[in-house]
């Protein structure tokens, strides 16, 4: 009996990964062909000068500089002149501290001023036509493509169930190994849990695409199951994060819907992160080293967490609003707070992810190679500095490199976690049946190589693929965001998750110090969980499908002029069609 | 918003150098995950019943050393064999940690990267490795030991083969004892002597004295030196076990003569001194296949002159693995460049492919051509005028030097070291005999035993 349920287990360790890869390769697949073509939005016609100037994005630099969206090559206009922008009511353009000026059909205009078909805007000598992008004649070829593209996105419910089967085969592995019946409440909670976020999802909030969403769901449900099979208190723990970190998600992505709304609650975020990190180091309790535990009767709060994703929030901002306020000043400011705050409480790893976060955005506002270097040269004096302070640090740096000569001290941890991935293999001991979650910190600070031994490191690895590819999606959709408020944050927020990713695989595998930090979604930690939920919203709002349909159902803005709505629901049709179409002007 | 993407290829390099590291380790994982699985506290492995199905362990002739039946690891049925072998095999556990069962307990539970240690027992199915060591010789070392501490290692100095390598005190891995930890008389019995133990080499370190006055002085044999059975070297006594009046390197040697090297030590110099203890492979680690030695010792940073002379006749701090002394007699005997021990004769491959096979690798040189044959010389006058070559084997032609190193009052640990001349039989070896008193009635005794019996099996004598 016990040979059959051993090769039964066995059979079970190689379907794991093979699943695995196919959910992921179809949810990457899915996003990728599902992606709008880049193709004009509406065209900016010069008719002194004959040019036609397509317009891309759903924000658009005007101006002389090289890097402009759109680039007039004229004397009298301004580097960065102005802004076009796209909003819920149409099209805008915004004047960002130019020398002439910018005029919509002879009036000089400050700040958004809307614009509509047939509209002038003139720039210094320029004179700009609005005009609408597409041409009548390829209406047929464009029905053609239409129809292949849309085959090739895999509905959400397949993959879904595809993810349902995955989990189930973790479970039946996970029940044979322990022969026992506990971790059924987890898997069952699990699946009911995201196929009820699914449904809601489509539903409720008429979202076209779940793709981002089944991605996270993946490692946070293996985490989940992999913690059932050794604490299921811990586990019971990790699926209620889960559950909050939906609500968080969907709260994130209404909440940020509109950018300009976002823009105005911004102080209000400003002092909320500092407010967050200051409480801690009053209130704040000491666990393993680093002060950062808030304990609220059972509840064990880690507010630095949810201080990430409140900071992305400070960086973040839109197109018109960069080219007008061009200084860092009070970005740095912030970022220096909380650095300042994190070290306070000894919690570096998290110091160390908002510095590099601050970088990514410092250098995607201002594209300011020189803000950069000077940040890490401060920082580096920073480290040496805090070495000088805390020698207990630069043990850890000790070991780093050579953990097999302290196999019994400061490399205890990843030589345990070398052994068992070892002896782990590709495809796994089996949950339940390692040994390195006898090791401390293997359900948070070592999961990867807990997930190693126990589903193989193919496994373990697509939690790496699945978190870069993240990033790389945010990449993609950079410039077919509704904003640069969404790309900004949705790249920062995507960095964030792979360093932190980055951290914590390589502090295991010794190719970076072991520094303590959570692997996204993945790790035991609660307001891990519901933060990391968080930062995925900024990646899925920035892809423009994540509000399209919600946006088709109330098309009207009942507060524009009725004599601007007729135009506008003329621009919008014309626009509405094109998104889900894909042909190049 | 261009101008958002271009600047957002700073986390694209990120994300790139994250992946580039996954794959790193996943390289690192695929190379090393045989050795790190292996690591002695593997739970996976250490379990009492770790080798279920493991594979069978075989002696240069196909004698079963080890084997796994119905679940139970069976060792040798002589009770001699199983305890003369027992540093090399090893035991259920992963208390030797130089051992086969322990450094290469994932190939015998025919471990690989692609499935781990989680193959199901249905489908697990043990590797066999076969060693290069000759059951009939280790037992014929256990014997010559006995009850004395101590090792004997044997080496094929052409091939690399460890044909004999044993270690006491021993055990006997199928009947564990129990009272092992605490009875002195199991003393360090988990310690493989002849890799992981160094000690003083007395007169046995005049070889490399020797070799470092040929290699400098082109006269050195005719330096001499008056030894009056003692004398005042950098401010204190160093003392002989005889009187030999006016000697030349040659005599020197044969006589063992103290005061003649550590003059000889002391003319050299530190550096000079320091510059031929490592080419001897002092300060450094021998790897055996997985197996690590510990260091031979040769350092005189903070020596006085005094101190030097008495380093120059392998006293002082001097340490070394015996191991290591065979290696020395084994670049001497095969030209100044001796070759790597091996004891993994052949290794079943996974998958059932070929696997490995042990091969002859030259290690660094540790003296020229000239330099060796001339000692092959002084030795082979060593043993011909000091210890009579019929003491140390009448079947075949041995050169060799002995030591007695005295490790505190009235006690001093027995060393030979040497090598056989004869084309069928091309050994050197290395024997020590923990306060044995005398290397040459006592070391050179247990040296021939297993000489005696390698003349039978290789000469048919």
């Amino acid at each position: 009996m016990n040979e059959i349920i051993e090769m039964v287990t066995f059979i079970l360790r190689l379907m794991t990964p093979l699943t695995a890869c196919v959910i992921i390769f179809m949810c990457f697949y899915s996003l990728r062909y599902g992606r709008r073509e880049e193709h004009a939005l509406i065209a900016l016609d010069d008719e002194n000068r004959n040019i036609r100037y397509p317009v891309l994005y759903w924000e658009n630099s005007l101006g002389r500089a090289r890097g402009s969206d759109i680039r007039i090559s004229d004397p009298t206009v301004s580097r960065d002149h102005a802004v076009l922008l796209r909003r819920e009511g149409g099209w805008f353009v915004a004047d960002t501290g130019s020398k002439a000026g910018v005029y919509v059909n002879g009036e000089r205009t400050t700040g958004r001023h809307p614009v509509y078909v047939g509209d002038k805007i003139t720039l210094g000598a320029s004179v700009l036509t609005l005009r609408r992008a597409d041409d009548p004649t390829q209406a047929l070829q464009r029905k053609k493509i239409k129809k292949q593209k849309k085959e090739r996105i895999v509905p959400g419910g397949v993959i879904l169930s595809l993810l349902t089967l995955y989990f189930l085969i973790l479970a039946v592995e996970g029940i044979l190994n322990m022969q026992s019946l506990e971790i059924v409440p987890h898997t069952a909670g699990l699946i009911v849990a995201m196929w009820t976020f699914y449904f809601i999802s489509g539903s409720v909030f008429r979202r076209k695409t779940f793709e981002i969403e089944t991605l996270a769901i993946f490692l946070s449900g293996t985490g989940i199951l992999l913690n059932a099979t050794h604490d299921t208190h811990q586990a019971f723990v990790q699926l209620i994060a889960m559950v909050l970190g939906f609500a968080v998600f969907s709260f994130m992505i209404w909440f940020i819907e509109i950018p300009d709304r976002v823009m105005k609650w911004r102080l209000i975020i400003y002092i909320l992160t500092i407010g967050l990190l200051a409480i801690t180091i009053i209130l704040g309790k000491s666990l393993n080293g680093a002060k950062n535990w808030i304990i609220i009767g059972p509840v064990s709060v880690q507010p630095s967490e949810f201080a990430k994703v409140a900071y992305i929030f400070v960086g973040a901002a839109t197109l018109d609003q960069l080219q007008t306020k061009k200084n860092l000043f009070g970005f740095i400011l912030v970022t220096g707070m909380c650095i300042g705050l994190l070290f306070f409480m000894s919690d570096f790893g998290t110091a160390l992810i908002f510095f590099i976060t601050f970088l990514v955005i410092a250098f995607m506002r201002s594209g300011d190679i020189r803000t950069v270097i000077l940040a890490v040269a401060a920082a580096v004096l920073g480290v040496m500095l805090i070495l000088s302070f805390k020698p207990y640090i630069a043990e850890r740096f000790q070991a780093w490199g050579h953990v097999w000569q302290y196999a019994d001290s400061a490399g205890y941890q990843q030589v345990n976690s070398f052994i068992y991935s070892a002896s782990g293999g590709m495809f796994g001991v089996g949950l339940s049946k390692g040994h390195l979650q006898y090791v401390f910190a293997s359900e948070s600070d070592l999961v990867f190589g807990l997930a190693s031994e126990e589903m193989g490191l193919v496994c373990a690895l697509l939690f790496g693929v699945v978190i870069g590819g993240f990033m790389i999606y945010a990449r993609a959709v950079a410039t077919r965001s509704r904003s640069t408020f969404y790309s900004i944050a949705a790249c920062s927020a995507g960095g964030l998750l792979v360093f932190q990713a980055m951290l914590n695989i390589f502090g295991v595998t010794d190719l970076l110090p072991l520094t303590g930090v959570t692997l996204p979604f993945v790790s035991y930690g609660g307001t891990s969980m519901i933060a990391c939920w968080g930062l995925l919203a900024f990646i899925k709002a920035a892809d423009e499908r994540t509000y399209s349909s919600k946006k088709r159902r109330k098309k009207k803005s009942p507060s524009a002029p009725e004599v601007y709505r007729r135009k506008a629901e003329a621009v919008e049709e014309s626009e509405n069609e094109s998104e889900e179409e894909f042909v190049e002007i | 918003m261009k101008n958002t993407r271009s600047r957002s290829f700073m986390v694209l390099i990120m994300t790139l150098a994250f992946f580039a590291g996954l794959i790193y380790h996943t390289i690192n994982l695929v190379i090393h995950s045989a050795e790190w699985a292996s690591f002695p506290t593997n739970a996976h492995l250490s379990d009492s019943d770790g080798l279920e199905f493991a594979g069978t362990i075989y002696d240069c002739n196909g004698v079963v050393l080890a084997e796994s039946i119905d679940k139970k690891r069976i060792y040798n049925s002589d009770e001699d064999i199983r305890k003369a072998c027992v540093h090399i095999v090893g035991d259920d556990s992963t208390n030797i940690s130089t051992a086969v069962q322990t450094l290469y307990r994932p190939e015998l539970t025919d471990y690989n990267f692609i499935y781990g240690l989680g193959v199901p027992d249905a489908l697990k199915k043990g590797r066999d490795i076969t060693l290069t060591i000759n059951s009939e010789l280790q037992k014929a070392a256990l014997g010559a030991l006995g009850s004395n501490k101590g090792a004997i290692f044997f080496y094929n100095y052409k091939t690399g083969e460890i044909v004999c390598s044993v270690s006491t005190p021993v055990y006997d891995p199928a009947n564990i004892p129990e009272d092992i930890e605490q009875n002195a008389e199991y003393d360090g019995a988990y310690l493989d002597r002849t890799i992981s133990s160094s000690y003083a080499p007395g007169s046995t370190f005049k070889l490399v004295t020797t070799a470092a006055a040929l290699t400098e002085y082109p006269d050195a044999e005719s330096i001499t030196y008056n030894c009056n059975g003692h004398e005042e070297i950098g401010g204190k006594e160093v003392t002989c076990y005889k009187t030999s009046g006016e000697v030349d390197l040659k005599n020197a040697l044969s006589d063992s003569c103290n005061i003649y090297f550590a003059n000889l030590a002391l003319k050299l110099g530190k550096d000079k001194m320091t510059y031929y203890a490592d080419k001897a492979g002092f300060n450094n680690y021998i790897q055996i296949d997985r197996a690590e030695s510990v260091k031979s010792v040769y350092d005189v940073s903070q020596a006085s002159d005094n101190d030097i002379a008495w380093s120059g006749v392998g006293q002082y701090t001097v340490l070394e693995t015996p191991v290591n002394m065979a290696m020395i007699s084994a670049a001497i005997a095969n030209g100044g460049v001796p070759v790597k021990p091996y004891f993994i004769k052949s290794m079943e491959g996974a998958f059932g492919t070929e696997g490995t096979k042990g091969k002859t690798e030259l290690a660094e040189s540790m003296m020229s051509k000239p330099v060796a044959d001339k000692l092959t010389e002084l030795m082979d006058y060593t043993a011909a005028t000091s210890y009579g070559k019929d003491y140390i084997c009448p079947y075949l032609d041995v050169c060799a030097k002995t030591g007695t190193a005295e490790v505190g009052a009235e006690l001093a640990h027995a060393w030979v070291t040497g090598f056989c001349k004869d084309e069928e039989c091309p050994l050197a070896f290395a024997v020590i005999v923990e306060y044995g008193d005398s290397g040459y009635s006592v070391a050179i005794p247990a040296a021939s035993a297993v000489l005696n019996k390698a003349a039978q099996i290789y000469k048919n004598q």
